[in-house]
């Protein structure tokens, strides 16, 4: 697996999982599973070198994030299939009501095709099998317009058709 | 009628070089069948019982000659010469190739039409009104507000994997004719008091096998709000719509479970947050996408014609046809006209590459280059003069295309069923064939009046059947095909839900079940009273003993 900008394709640093119960063996980003992290975020950060993101399932209500840039830098929402469209709606909640801004990370199975959903809904890096780099990367220059304005500064064409400067960001 | 900008045409034609691409790798084997079929299926794209089956969009129901014309040309270029139109205000190929999709999409794009979001747990093709913008008891055009709600929902990154698929009907009339209650989402155009135009939201109906009529969870969004509630109401389901189980993941299952005025909170909740946001559209774009739906410079004209009234006296059939198949429109001396696709014996919704050729040509002539398709499976004129009648009816009647019966008995919607579908328990088009066999004099027809047939092969409700005064619902009973008879329902403004009259009959005894019904009702019947008035009067006892008793 790769783990990828989904803008440039180029690698990311890969960010591993804290199994439940563990400490981080090593300095580095960890992932710690969201209900965890509410409660040992503030000693899970004393470790040395550690910096640590939420892990998100897809069944997590929205309210569970709130508060989450006090105790995680970056998030992953894990899909268990990519027909979940769950995780998107969870990548938009995180950018529009609870203003974080870290990185947001699409992990476990979503598709080339859904790669421009990704990045529209608030994910800008995702876990992609190596072979399927070059299919994310043409996923996401494929449609050079959009119908719908988003937080991550797509401006929709029933917008730009009245806006001379139509690459006005809007957020 | 909306013409695509560079916007929409270099959006379609993205979409049609993804899936070539797609179905390049397919072919070539670098994508298995499993990877593929959910890319497939994102252009409407099934495989069914003896081959593909690929569905197209008619958004809104309106076509304009030339769009008629490529249908046909589809038909006959890569299938057998015809199409099926569908209850969904789409047409659906039933043997087309898979080498040939690509091409198949790329013709379609060249004349701004298109396969997407007609399948997949997505927002469908928004469905309306067929005699929107020409109808007399219209408040406002529902087609311009149906075009905002397609451009907002294509490739909607948040929207496109929801728990299931996702249907938006839109009416600007009181007179429900696009089945909103039948809909995830319903929209009834209004105006307030100070003349601003807004939508009733009606949310959580749908058939399957949890039939469920839509409620009403806001009176008036004012239509510059609108996209931000329908984004609030999408969220709210796609967070909190079960994915357990397929059968549980429609809407109207989670309106039902947390409650309507508990539903209604989540999304005010979830309006409140968002409407003062960028997803609506500015007003100069509403008022340029109104622009396209502005109505045609028709002149008005006298209401009687001469020509018309000697022939509707010389010629029953033409009476008829001008009585049932005519809708009054806004402007004196017009109506739409409703090319009926249920002939005696035929396939409810079929019409052969000819047949969409002729209603194209006929379109061009006399009804401002507009062709519509109704969710009742027929084909709509909606701008036609009253003085012209005479020569269209003959133009269609010569190309079996005179059909009078529109709302009669034997204007059947029907499903494929098991001669296409691989989801069928039964079949459904020799049952709408037989019973238009049973029913084949146009004066019975007449004097049983108003009485709409729907008929699914299973379930799933393709056919409508829940909403049928007569419903037919095709089941398996021990691998034998069995159908049963369902009393009462409707899809209009008054929607009610059918109730199973009794055991369910063999292909002939439901024939036969259906015209002792309809005997029933004959008898009991007060003066100028509909089928479904009288059954709502008499509750099913009568027919259950009509239909049971001598048993
Ligand atoms: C042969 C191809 C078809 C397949 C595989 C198919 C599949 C399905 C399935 C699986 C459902 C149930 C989903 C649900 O629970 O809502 C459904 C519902 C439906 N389909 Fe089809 N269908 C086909 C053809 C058609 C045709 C030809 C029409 C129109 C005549 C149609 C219109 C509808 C409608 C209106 C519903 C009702 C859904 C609702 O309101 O709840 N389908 N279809
Ligand atoms: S109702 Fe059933 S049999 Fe008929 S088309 Fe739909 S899925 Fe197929």
């Amino acid at each position: 697996m790769a783990h990828v900008d989904l803008q440039t394709g180029e690698d990311v640093t890969v960010w591993r999982i804290l199994e439940d119960g563990a400490l981080p063996d090593e300095a580095g980003e960890w992932l710690v599973p969201l209900g965890r992290l509410k409660d040992e975020a503030g000693s899970l950060l004393e470790e040395k070198g550690v910096r640590i993101g939420a892990l998100i399932e897809t069944d997590t209500p929205h309210s569970d994030l709130a508060g989450i840039g006090n105790y995680a830098s970056f998030a992953a929402i894990r899909f268990p299939g990519f027909g979940d469209g769950r995780g998107f709606s969870l990548a938009v909640r995180l950018r529009k009501d609870y203003g974080f801004n870290g990185d947001i990370r699409a992990i476990g199975h979503v598709i080339p095709d859904q790669a421009q959903f990704l990045l529209r809904a608030g994910f800008n890096t995702s876990e992609v099998p190596e072979e399927r780099r070059e299919a994310f990367v043409r996923a996401v220059n494929r449609y050079k317009h959009v119908y719908q304005s988003d937080t991550q500064g797509g401006i929709s064409v029933l917008r730009q058709r009245h806006d001379q400067a139509g690459a006005r960001r809007v957020s | 009628m909306y013409a695509y900008d560079t916007f929409d045409h270099a959006m379609v034609n993205a979409r049609v070089e993804e899936f070539r691409d797609q179905v390049a790798r397919r072919l070539s084997g670098e994508l298995t069948e499993e990877e593929f079929r959910p890319l497939r299926l994102m252009n409407g794209l099934y495989l069914q019982l003896h081959a593909y089956m690929l569905r197209v969009a008619v958004p809104y129901g309106t076509l304009n000659s030339r769009q008629m014309r490529r249908l046909a040309h589809i038909a006959r270029k890569y299938d057998k010469g015809y199409g099926h139109f569908t209850t969904r205000q789409n047409i659906q190929y039933n043997w087309p190739k898979l080498v040939d999709a690509p091409d198949i999409l790329a013709d379609l794009a060249e004349v701004e039409m298109h396969a997407i979001q007609t399948s997949g747990n997505c927002i469908r093709n928004v469905t309306t009104d067929q005699f929107a913008g020409a109808a007399h008891d219209e408040v406002a055009d529902p087609r311009a507000t149906a075009e905002i709600i397609r451009q907002w929902s294509t490739f909607h990154p948040e929207f496109s994997f929801l728990p299931r698929k996702f249907k938006i009907a839109i009416t600007g009339a009181p007179k429900d004719r696009a089945a909103v209650k039948w809909h995830d989402i319903g929209l009834v155009l209004k105006k307030n008091e100070t003349g601003e135009l807004g939508v009733e939201v009606l949310v959580g109906g749908g058939m399957g096998r949890t039939p469920v009529i839509a409620k009403t969870i806001a009176n008036f969004v004012p239509e510059s709000e609108m996209l931000s509630y329908l984004e609030a109401i999408l969220r709210v389901y796609n967070e909190q719509g079960r994915r357990d189980n397929k059968y549980k993941a429609r809407i109207k299952i989670l309106v039902e479970d947390t409650g309507t005025e508990e539903f209604k909170r989540l999304v005010e909740e979830e309006y409140e947050a968002i409407r003062a946001g960028f997803i609506d559209v500015p007003a100069e774009e509403v008022a340029r996408i109104r622009q396209f739906f502005a109505p045609p410079p028709l002149p008005v004209l006298a209401d009687e014609d001469a020509g018309l009234d000697a022939l509707a006296a010389a010629d029953f059939r033409f009476r008829a046809w001008v009585k049932n198949n005519t809708f009054a429109h806004k402007v004196p001396g017009h109506v739409s006209v409703t090319i009926s696709l249920k002939p005696h014996g035929g396939i409810p919704g079929d019409a052969t590459d000819a047949q969409m050729d002729l209603v194209a040509d006929i379109a061009e002539e006399y009804s401002q280059d507009e062709v519509r398709v109704s969710h009742e499976q027929n084909l709509i004129l909606p701008h036609v003069a009253k003085r012209d009648l005479v020569a269209i009816w003959q133009k269609l009647d010569a190309a079996g295309l005179g059909a009078a019966n529109v709302g009669l008995l034997t204007d059947i919607i029907a499903c494929p069923g098991l001669d296409y579908c691989s989801l069928a328990n039964a079949r459904s088009i020799p049952i709408a064939q037989a019973i238009t066999n049973r029913f084949d004099d146009l004066k019975r027809l007449e004097d049983i009046g108003q009485l709409k047939i729907k008929i699914s092969g299973c379930i799933n409700s393709c056919g409508h059947h829940h909403a049928g005064h007569i419903g037919i619902l095709g089941v398996d009973r021990k691998g034998e095909e069995n159908y049963q008879l369902l009393l009462g329902g409707s899809g209009e403004e008054d929607a009610s839900k059918a109730a199973i009259l009794g055991p369910g009959f063999d292909e002939h005894g439901i024939v036969d079940a259906v015209e002792k019904v309809v005997t029933a009702y004959m008898g009991e019947r007060k003066e100028g009273e509909t089928f479904l008035a009288a059954y709502r009067r008499l509750g099913p006892d009568v027919f259950k003993e009509a239909v049971y008793g001598a048993r």
